[in-house]
């Protein structure tokens, strides 16, 4: 890792326009010198302007970085994930300082290499909308393996593997689009709103790539699972909603670049037991509210599922999609209040972890098995979108 | 006497019928004013709705709001929210109208008008105060029991229905209450079932967390010393679970 002297020049005159942004989240004094180091180290011979809502660090002056402090137009309280304020804030830092590109880079950002802040830094130059793709172990990202990849995919064709990355790199148009979508959120007071780039871009028809960034440290957040599943996929079920005419065009995957994907072995006897026994509760509990819900096949497919001994625990991927996708439609039809909604779906999804880490306990690789999910959900589109035009006629 | 018996009899046939007749008028005026009145809301709500339609008010709605209103709205829709406000205040106005009416067709000293009058408006009060309860009671007891499930509690559906009925029977108590039906007896019957209701919840959840009261002393008393990396029973930690 690099040493904590870093060559910055506090900014006092305009930058030179045209030069790259480094966006940051808020971060401690120390971590904020670490990214700032790796920022150094990622661009030592390239005019790179940083803009921080920390107080600037008073370091010795040089190159090439220029330290831009500012106060956040739309303040977010939402660190572990970038909201609807980062992005407006983000788009006033590239409009006031003509940026060409620009790096947001999210919390705990001094985790991040510097080759990584440069891959995504090179493959802005020409690309509207850069996404992270990050190298996580099979427990971890699983609400994005479970639902959040494999419906972006399904539904808008889009290859990125962490549609909700925190470190992306936009163009300026990409930008005020996402600003755009934003402002609507921020003006309401929704500060903390989730906005997701990769739908915004595949409508504007903006190009999008991946880059690598390896692993990194990802802030938890304080909120428990049934919040925070509540107020991701509730964001995810409400922009599908909002972008239904533009889905249900004919669209096809273009797979994107692979990435080296390293298999830990996963040891989870005790969660999987937990997420079973959850899962049981919540059948025999649920099971009402589930069948406003889901059609009678899909419950079949549950009840089947409430039986199965532990170690055959496997939910088919076809069942999964076409419950995320029937979710999906309750929330649009508001077929029950849609924090009940969500809350019905937390046992469902760990269900699902259930059957994932059982897989991946007995050899399969986990990602082998997200790409499956994802090729199902993309598989049944014609379920969903023929359940969205007729759901009281179509009903399986 | 059966002169005097039939004389009785038909004097008093006289003047209940004589005060059904002048109770009728007041009760048809009621009804036609409320018919009327929900006949023009209608027509009211099919104009609106029309005009909204032509307009593309649902359209230009969504592009500038957030989704507040449109989450409200039924069927998502504005123009339909709109109609049927426009339709129902119709149907109150009418209501009042009615009221006034059949109130205006008694003299003021008739013992009749002093009665009936509040009890309809009563009345009123207590079928929007029972809607009300059942909503409430139906949202809270399944709130309740997602939440139950959520956190792992197995009596997750008998605190769902506590709150239900604990929901139900102050709705009940405010209605009868309401309508001055009972009395103290209702008072009282209320207090009984909603601390017995309540009791039995606190029973439940103490005893049922007893389990998990008793697991958790155990593990800090009796806990035996973690086996160290060599020991045969060594296990290498799990490594937690992040789902973001």
């Amino acid at each position: 890792m690099a040493s904590t002297h870093t060559n910055i020049t506090p900014t006092t005159e305009a930058p030179a326009k045209g030069s790259l942004l480094v966006s940051l989240a808020s971060l401690p004094a120390n971590a904020l010198e670490t990214t700032l180091a790796n920022l150094a180290l990622a661009f030592p011979s390239q005019s790179v302007l940083v803009a921080t809502p920390d107080p600037a660090p008073q370091l010795s002056s040089g190159s090439p970085l220029r330290l831009l402090p500012y106060t956040q137009a739309a303040p977010s309280t939402t660190p572990w994930f970038l909201t609807a304020a980062d992005y407006v804030n983000t788009f006033k830092l590239v409009q006031e300082n003509g940026a060409s590109a620009c790096l947001l880079l999210g919390a705990e950002s001094q985790s991040l290499h510097p080759d990584a802040i440069r891959s995504l830094a090179a493959a802005a130059a020409s690309t509207d909308l850069v996404v992270s793709h990050y190298n996580l172990r099979p427990r971890e990202g699983l609400v994005n393996s479970a639902i959040l990849y494999p419906v972006t995919r399904g539904l808008f064709g889009s290859s990125p593997r962490f549609p909700l990355a925190i470190d992306l790199a936009l163009s300026p148009r990409m930008a005020e689009r996402l600003a755009a979508s934003a402002q609507k959120f921020t003006a309401a007071s929704q500060g903390d709103a989730l906005i997701w780039p990769i739908t915004e871009a595949v409508i504007a028809n903006y190009s999008i790539a991946e880059a690598d960034a390896g692993t990194r440290t990802f802030p938890q957040p304080s909120a428990d699972l049934n919040t925070l599943l509540t107020q991701i996929a509730g964001s995810l079920f409400s922009d599908v909603d909002a972008k239904a005419s533009f889905w249900q065009r004919g669209r096809s995957f273009k797979p994107g670049r692979s990435f080296p994907q390293t298999i830990d072995p996963a040891d989870g006897s005790s969660d999987i037991a937990s997420m079973l026994e959850t899962f049981r509760l919540a059948y025999t509990n649920l099971h009402e509210i589930w069948s406003l819900i889901l059609p009678p096949n899909s419950l079949l497919g549950l009840k089947r599922l409430s039986v199965m001994p532990p170690d055959a625990f496997r939910i088919p991927d076809a069942l999964w999609s076409r419950i995320v996708y029937d979710f999906i439609l309750a929330y649009r039809l508001r077929t029950i209040n849609r924090g009940h909604l969500l809350g019905a779906l937390t046992p469902l999804y760990l269900a699902w972890v259930a059957s994932h880490l059982t897989l991946v306990n007995n050899g399969t690789a986990p990602e082998a098995h997200v790409q499956e999910i994802a090729a199902a959900f993309e598989a049944d589109k014609p379920y969903f979108v023929s359940r969205w035009r007729w759901p009281d006629r179509f009903n399986p | 006497m059966w002169q005097q018996v039939e004389l009785a009899l038909s004097q008093s046939a006289h003047r209940v019928l004589f005060q059904l007749a002048s109770f009728l008028p007041g009760l048809v005026a009621m009804l036609l004013a409320v018919l009327f009145l929900a006949a023009i809301g209608a027509g009211l709500a099919a104009l609106l709705r029309r005009f909204l339609f032509s307009i593309k008010f649902d359209e230009r709605f969504a592009r500038n709001s957030i989704a507040a209103i449109t989450d409200w709205a039924p069927s998502h829709s504005p123009t339909v929210l709109i109609a049927r406000t426009a339709f129902w205040g119709c149907v109150i106005l009418g209501c009042i109208i009615g009221i006034s009416a059949f109130d205006a067709s008694y003299s003021s000293n008739s013992q009749m008008s002093v009665v009936l009058l509040p009890y309809l408006t009563h009345s009123v009060g207590a079928i929007i105060l029972l809607t009300l309860g059942n909503l409430v009671a139906r949202f809270l007891s399944r709130s309740v029991l997602i939440g139950a499930v959520n956190a792992k509690l197995t009596y997750a559906r008998f605190l769902s229905l506590g709150v239900k009925w604990l929901v139900l029977v102050l709705t009940t108590a405010m209605v009868l209450d309401h309508l001055e039906i009972g009395g103290t007896v209702v008072d009282l019957a209320f207090g009984i079932l909603f601390g017995g209701i309540v009791l039995t919840l606190s029973l439940a959840v103490g005893i049922g967390s007893r389990d998990i009261v008793t697991r958790s002393l155990e593990k800090n008393v009796d806990r035996p010393l973690d086996p160290i990396p060599g020991d045969p029973d060594y296990k290498s930690p799990t490594e937690p679970l992040r789902h973001f």
